[in-house]
């Protein structure tokens, strides 16, 4: 309501004006995501946002554990900014000999999850970025790899996303640990530093046997045409998520997020008939869910992988629809 | 050939095995000749017993697959010729679980597979055609965009099972990619890549 008080107009003229915004508001929005955005914590946004910059523009260097079940990895994180750009490395120290690498990426290419995070609440507007489909609140966290933290509970407003309790370095907003929480509030997945140190010295490599250079997709929104004219579209997607960047003539996977989780959807198209049918698999967080169906008249598999729920990915996969 | 082995490959044949039978058999099939002989054999006693002519018990299907398999690695590293991997050793859970759809004349084709003529699903032999005996029900929470997804036997669902895990192996680094640049994590979305590859 408060937005509204700047306009000078007769009270009469006001009220009917104001009437009418209200109306078509609810029509848009709906009540509900209006009390969201009015709940929404301002500090609360501001760390996201502080965390989002962070991820980019700190150097840091450490060793991070990753928990899923019984199952704990081990790796070694370094982040390195010089002149604007940010490279950045993922050495697995357990298991897997491999290494992920990243090399100068600009720190003013911002995709669109981090765009997402950083978006905070826009009063005028009305929109408030993820806190219309989280609950973000902030608390005194633990410390973590020898550093105090901030905590921010962050909870799913429905049922198609999950939780997280994040800890961020109180003084860098540095994201230190993060767990991921199912709507029983079981734990799905968890990793945290053991280890940070935002001196830039070297660590003693780990010998690896594989070294993948990880993508950098163009940020350009995903092409609508098909190269094979047999296109295809979500008829729905969960509040909040918007397709990421994905490099031009893709159109077997789309990948989609709302800015803290992401999925991503692939298609296949096969030669020969299939028996309709479904599938699902679970690991940590990471759900697969696979359902064979036909697609204008041809025969596709689809896989909705991600960090979702099994109903969410589901009622995605459901959605996929020749492109009319 | 251990005796669980054996046990299992029993239970298979009596389509009475589960999932943790099926993929022990199955994760031994290429290395082990004793169970591929003992697989042929029983299959051939249970054609017979069936009244069907004897004969596909003699193809070993599980090595010319293999061999498919292997001269397909070697050739193309496309998208979708990597994608052929999984349904062709799917294909061969198949053809181990059930008899039911891959006939004779699936089977012989199948066997035919050598070099480039990879068994898939496009051979018209679905590795998840199995009998839908209870009909169609409703997706729970469906949308209504696409038709529903019928009541699967148990069969079907463990093929879809497996589909869905390999899949998610299959895709989870492409899908990493994507997370590390769309999630506040970095590149920890990678740690979830079972095999990372260059």
């Amino acid at each position: 309501m408060m937005s509204f008080a700047r306009f000078s107009l007769t009270s009469a003229t006001a009220r009917l004006w104001r009437a009418g915004v209200l109306a078509m508001s609810a029509v848009i929005a709906g009540p509900a995501l209006a009390a969201a955005c009015l709940e929404a914590e301002p500090e609360a946004m501001e760390w996201l946002r502080k965390m989002s910059h962070s991820a980019h523009a700190v150097s840091y260097r450490g060793v991070v554990t990753f928990q899923r079940g019984d199952d704990m990895q081990v790796m070694q994180i370094a982040h390195s900014v010089e002149d604007g750009s940010a490279s950045e490395s993922m050495t697995r120290l357990t298991g897997q000999g491999a290494q992920v690498l990243r090399v100068d990426h600009p720190l003013e290419c911002i995709h669109p999850g981090h765009k997402l995070l950083q978006l905070g609440i826009d009063r005028e507007s009305g929109a408030c970025g993820i806190a219309e489909h989280y609950r973000i609140e902030v608390g005194d966290g633990e410390r973590i790899a020898g550093r105090d933290a901030v905590r921010i509970t962050i909870q799913p407003r429905d049922v198609y996303r999950y939780g997280y309790v994040m800890e961020l370095d109180s003084e860098t907003a540095l994201l230190l640990k993060v767990t991921t929480l199912d709507k029983g509030a079981r734990v799905l997945e968890r990793f945290q530093f053991a280890d940070l140190s935002y001196e830039q010295r070297e660590h003693t490599a780990a010998p690896v046997d594989t070294v993948h250079m990880a993508d950098h997709p163009a940020p350009s929104p995903p092409s609508v045409e098909s190269n094979s004219g047999d296109g295809w579209e979500l008829k729905w997607l969960p509040r909040g998520f918007m397709a990421t960047d994905s490099p031009a003539g893709t159109d077997d996977r789309r990948t989609y997020t709302d800015g803290l989780a992401v999925f991503s959807v692939f298609l296949e198209p096969l030669r020969g008939k299939i028996k309709p049918g479904e599938g699902m698999a679970r690991q940590g967080s990471t759900t697969s869910y696979t359902r064979g169906m036909t697609l204008g008249g041809a025969p596709v598999l689809v896989t909705v992988i991600g960090e979702v729920p099994v109903n969410t990915a589901r009622m995605v996969a459901d959605s996929v629809s020749r492109l009319q | 050939m251990s005796e669980k082995l054996r046990e299992s490959l029993s239970a298979m044949m009596d389509d009475e095995a589960n999932e943790l039978e099926l993929e022990r058999v199955l994760s031994k099939i290429d290395q082990d000749d004793a169970l591929r002989e003992a697989w042929s054999r029983y299959h051939g006693a249970r054609d017979v017993l069936a009244g069907q002519p004897a004969g596909f018990g003699n193809i070993d299907i599980s090595r010319s697959v293999s061999a498919a398999l292997a001269a397909e690695q070697s050739s193309g590293r496309g998208r979708w010729q990597r994608m052929m991997r999984p349904v062709a050793s799917f294909a061969v859970a198949a053809s181990v679980t059930a008899t039911v759809v891959l006939g004779g004349q699936q089977l012989a084709q199948l066997s035919e597979g050598g070099g480039s003529a990879v068994p898939t699903v496009a051979s018209n032999a679905s590795p998840v055609g199995f009998i839908n005996s209870t009909g169609a029900r409703p997706l729970q929470a469906s949308m209504g965009y696409s038709s529903a997804v019928p009541a699967l036997s148990p069969a079907t669902r463990t093929a879809y099972s497996e589909l869905a895990r390999q899949r998610m192996t299959e895709y989870s680094q492409e899908h990493a990619e994507q997370a590390a640049l769309n999630s506040p994590q970095g590149l920890i979305p990678f740690a979830r890549v079972p095999e990372i590859t260059e």
